[in-house]
């Protein structure tokens, strides 16, 4: 019963975490920052607003989007085959291609290129620490994943790979090309308005609970550890997001190749020797 | 959804747009923007995109040049919304009044809701206009706003409304 | 046995009795009847599944040494008469090397004919995929602007080619699979060549060379068996132990590379394109190239494990990656769809290669959905080709406006290709699965996991860029036009969807993972999405975004084009592998 109710509340828990992200960054800058509930004021003023669309696909298309992305917090919460929990990520991810080029805008189109670069970039990278997680507790599934501890000791350099390829699923800087506001607007999130805009926007809080999922998982059975461990990761990323420029997108895939990719192979072939 | 409405003024999404001004008031806005002034504790993003806007930040005096595109983006943000003429310029034409290639002023083209006066408009003068007009906001409701002039009308095709032609070229007037 | 003896001789008849069957209608009759019979066999023959043996009789072995000749000498003829020394040398070697092999020969009881399960399971994918692909191929031939006898000898070469592939995957002798793999060979040259144009000559004349280096390693593999184990069967070789066993598979499993069209032989398959759009459907998915995977699966339990086994495996791994990576420059739809191919072939070669019962199912599912997700795209691109006459895919731009169910068959293909819930999705889903598990006893296979990774989400990458050019519209305003699709060209590709979505709800339920119907659920989603179109009409129809510019603008594709530096490095280091896979036999 308990995970139902988290799994519904997933979007209002990421959506926290989005509006507590604004209020540090903020803070960062030395500024008040909105409040800690702006999301939901967002939301709720865009449920109010005229809804312009361009044609219908691409507007439901959307809506599968967050759907499917809630499906796979819910996977998570439900202690699901972490493999599988990639893989259904990687279909909503796909759904929002789709839609992204599925309207003739120059913006949206280059945005869905993008989102395939990074996914691209991040996806391998991802895998691999589930392949890491496997190896070491024996078992895909989550469940069993946090029966064990010490994943930190043993896939130290998968940790900091999943660090490298974080900011790109959080559309953060040095790598958030995918969305570029001042250069592209968005990207895919260009066409979208009113009630349609807001799917994309929850879709936001639950990617936030997704990346995050896999830092808490470092943590095992140790669930503090983990609770630690997301809020360093959270400060760090947000940190990094305010001192650094943007990349470019093929240097986003070299950065993450070169670097996450190689930590992450040299781990894994650690714990195989 | 009266009660939907008090949530307009805790979040008003901002386009600017640069309708040929001499980037005096763009400075200025930006800096309303920056950490200084932080216009963003009022929920205020500059979204750079018309779809997800409330607040329709102008400056310039509309030159010819630009006459067709403030018309489009106006027509392509959804209502509710409201436009704010940041600067003299935007307002009345200012220093650029009555030259051959300039309209003298926004209002010309699309309804201004707040005139934000100064050559450069000053950041608090600016924040304050916004805050005018997020208590417009909450009046408005959600029926479509048309601009002044280059109006193609709105269509009903089939069952659907087209926004498609809403915004006509020049010539094509008349 | 008579079952497997209809399947090779059924095309044959169908294509001799194609000479009184001259009206379309008729034609559609007799290969209807054909298809649906080999159909029917080919699923008896699977869900009866009882090990048959066949031993020739002279009269047959000594037909075979004749007709070999016959197609050495043509190969020797076909390289004098176009000039290309390459052709002759390969030709001549393959000569004398097979008058060697014969007069080595070793008397010997073992049956040259097996019909196992894996036989029974590809007559399923060469009858129903390869028998549709033919159907298909009457109305695609009469946009052809030739003369009736040449549209009718091009049906009997696409049933001849039905019935040698029959005959390959049955063969256990490595002489009769010399012979087949060689009819195989000329059966692509012509099929290549059939335009006749400079270009078609050229891209056969490749085809021809590049096969003919298959001809040659298998020749030596069999010389290698032949001394070494003194047989010339696959079974009794896969089964002995020691000695220079792996130096024979290797050099056999040399020819699947070759005729998988893996990097860096990946020219004669791009050059395929060349050909009427059946022929490169033909070639690409049904059947050829599935000798690849199939040899390797046959090979299989002589690889599994060693060190040869490990270097294929790695070998197809990096096809897998690097085709993918090369498809990524191309703007020609039908090539883009040939390197999909060959980077797919590589993975089925590198699971097939593994050489455990789970790999080899894995191998069996992937070929099966690969070939009718693949098949279904290359008869949509042959149907976009003559209806609409479009190839590239720059040219392709808003299709779902103009040829709405093309689009849709083309977009259904590759979500088949790359989502869950669809075969290819779950083959790969458990191939990383059972490459994890058995890494910590193969650490050697991290390479492979490491390219299946890279080498999906490249493949991910490709497809919906592509997609991006087709789906793309302005608004919906005005509705979808009117795609009038002749059901010549309809029927075998709502058949081919059909069977993708019906062998997948089929996988899902036998694999018993109460996980995968989750799956079912996304795509479910989509697929009633446009139940809601009509509550859609509420909300303003809106123009796309430009900054407000009034001109129409169109995102251009993107290309990932390697630099030639790049490129060349690819090759070369491809040809040091394959190379280096005889190495690896000999040494071991
Ligand atoms: S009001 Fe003055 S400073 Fe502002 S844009 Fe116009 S001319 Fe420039």
């Amino acid at each position: 019963m308990t995970t139902w109710f988290w799994i519904v509340m997933a979007p209002v828990l990421g959506g926290l975490v989005y509006g507590g992200e604004r209020v540090l960054r903020a803070r960062m800058q030395r500024r008040q920052g909105p409040p800690l509930l702006q999301p939901f004021y967002d939301m709720f003023k865009l449920m109010d607003k005229r809804t312009l669309v361009i044609h219908s696909a691409h507007a439901l298309l959307g809506v599968v989007h967050f759907l499917v992305l809630w499906i796979t917090v819910g996977a998570i919460f439900f202690g699901w085959n972490l493999l599988y929990i990639v893989f259904l990520h990687l279909f909503a991810l796909i759904v929002l291609v789709i839609a992204g080029y599925s309207v003739r805008s120059v913006f949206s189109q280059i945005g869905a290129n993008r989102e395939l670069l990074a996914l691209v970039a991040y996806e391998p990278v991802l895998l691999l620490v589930t392949v890491g997680f496997y190896l070491y507790a024996g078992s895909f599934y989550i469940g069993d994943i946090l029966h064990h501890s010490g994943y930190l000791s043993q896939m130290p350099l998968l940790f900091l790979a999943l660090l490298v390829i974080l900011p790109i699923k959080v559309k953060k800087s040095p790598f958030d090309v995918v969305e570029g506001h001042q250069e592209i607007v968005g990207g895919v999130e260009v066409e979208y308005s009113g009630f349609f805009f807001e799917f994309l926007y929850m879709a936001r809080f639950l990617e936030y609970i997704f990346i995050y999922s896999f830092v808490f998982l470092f943590g095992g059975a140790d669930y503090w550890l983990g609770a630690l461990l997301v809020i360093g990761t959270f400060i760090l990323v947000n940190l990094v997001d305010n001192a650094t420029a943007r990349v470019r997108a093929a240097d986003m895939v070299k950065i993450s190749y070169l670097l996450a990719l190689l930590l992450a192979g040299i781990n894994i072939v650690w714990m195989l020797t | 959804m009266k009660w939907l409405a008090q949530f307009r003024k805790k979040s008003p999404w901002i386009l600017h747009y640069n309708a040929g001004s001499c980037n005096g008031c763009d400075i200025e806005i930006l800096a309303a923007l920056s950490p200084r002034f932080d216009l963003e504790r009022f929920g205020i993003v500059n979204t750079g995109n018309p779809k997800q806007t409330d607040i329709f930040l102008v400056t310039g005096p509309v030159t010819f040049h630009s006459r067709e595109r403030l018309v489009e983006l106006y027509s392509q943000i959804p209502e509710p919304k409201v436009v704010v003429a940041v600067g003299a310029c935007t307002s009345t034409g200012g220093v650029f009044r009555g030259m051959y290639n300039v309209e003298d002023g926004i209002d010309r083209y699309i309804p201004v809701d707040v005139y934000v006066p100064g050559c450069a408009a000053s950041p608090q003068l600016i924040i304050d206009g916004i805050v005018q007009a997020l208590s417009i906001l909450e009046k408005k409701n959600k029926a479509i706003e048309k601009p002044f002039r280059l109006f193609g009308g709105i269509k009903r095709i089939g069952k659907k409304i087209s926004r498609l032609t809403m915004a006509k070229r020049i010539g094509e007037e008349k | 046995m008579p079952g497997a003896m209809l399947l090779i001789l059924l095309p044959i008849v169908a294509t001799l009795l194609l000479r009184w069957f001259r009206s379309e209608k008729m034609q559609y009759i007799l290969l209807a009847t054909t298809v649906v019979l080999l159909s029917a066999t080919a699923l008896k023959l699977y869900f009866g599944s009882a090990v048959l043996t066949f031993h020739f009789p002279h009269w047959l072995e000594l037909f075979i040494v004749i007709a070999d000749l016959l197609l050495l000498l043509y190969f020797l003829w076909q390289g004098r008469r176009f000039d290309r020394r390459i052709i002759t040398l390969l030709a001549v070697i393959q000569l004398l090397l097979y008058g060697w092999a014969e007069s080595v020969l070793p008397e010997e009881g073992g049956a040259e004919v097996v019909v196992d399960a894996l036989s029974t399971f590809m007559f399923l994918i060469i009858n129903i995929v390869g028998g549709i692909i033919v159907v298909y191929a009457v109305r695609y031939m009469s946009y052809e602007e030739i003369s009736e006898e040449k549209k009718r000898l091009f049906i009997a070469y696409l049933l001849l080619f039905l019935s040698v592939m029959n005959a390959v995957v049955v063969s256990n002798s490595l002489l009769l699979f010399f012979f087949l793999f060689e009819m195989t060979t000329l059966a692509s040259y012509l099929l290549i060549g059939f335009r006749g144009d400079e270009t078609a000559q050229k891209n056969a004349l490749k085809a021809l060379w590049m096969n003919q280096i298959g001809g040659v390693v298998i020749l030596l593999g069999t010389l290698c068996a032949i001394y070494g184990y003194d047989t010339t069967r696959f079974d009794a070789l896969t089964g002995s132990v020691g000695g220079t066993l792996l130096l024979c598979v290797s050099l056999v499993s040399m020819a699947a590379l070759v005729k998988g069209a893996s990097i860096p032989f990946d020219g004669w398959l791009l050059g395929a394109m060349v050909a009427p759009t059946p022929v490169s459907a033909i070639l690409h998915s049904a059947t050829m190239v599935k000798i690849a995977p199939w040899l390797i699966l046959k090979l299989s339990p002589a690889l599994g494990g060693t060190g040869v086994g490990l270097l294929l495996s790695t070998f197809g791994g990096f096809v897998f990656v690097a085709a993918s990576y090369l498809a990524l420059s191309r703007t020609v739809f039908k090539e883009i769809l040939g390197y999909s191919t060959i980077a797919l072939l590589g993975l089925m070669m590198a699971l097939a290669a593994i050489g455990t019962p789970e790999t080899s199912i894995l191998t069996m599912v992937l070929i099966f959905f690969h070939a009718l997700s693949k098949a279904m795209l290359f008869m949509t691109a042959g149907v976009v080709e003559k209806l609409h006459h479009l190839k590239d895919i720059e040219d392709m731009k808003g299709l779902i406006e103009t040829a709405p169910k093309s689009a849709r068959f083309i977009l259904f293909g590759f979500v088949s290709l790359t989502l869950p819930p669809f075969g290819l999705f779950i083959v790969k889903l458990f191939a990383i699965e059972e490459v994890s598990h058995m890494l910590p006893d193969h650490p050697g296979l991290f390479l492979l996991l490491l390219s299946i990774l890279i080498g999906s989400t490249l493949l991910v990458l490709l497809y919906f860029k592509v997609t991006a050019a087709i789906l793309s519209r302005p608004s919906d305003i005005v509705g979808l036009g009117h795609e009038a699709m002749p059901s010549g060209f309809l029927l075998p590709l709502a058949i081919l969807a059909v069977l993708v979505v019906f062998t997948t709800i089929r996988l899902a339920a036998v694999q018993q993972v109460a996980d995968l119907t989750l799956f079912f659920v996304p795509i479910a989603m989509l697929v009633l999405a446009p139940l809601a179109y009509r509550w859609m009409d509420r909300f303003d129809r809106v123009k796309c975004y430009h900054c407000g510019e009034k001109e129409s603008f169109d995102a251009a594709l993107y290309y990932y084009e390697p630099t030639p530096k790049i490129r060349v490095a690819i090759y070369t280091f491809f040809t040091l592998l394959f190379v280096s896979v005889a190495l690896t036999g000999a040494l071991s």
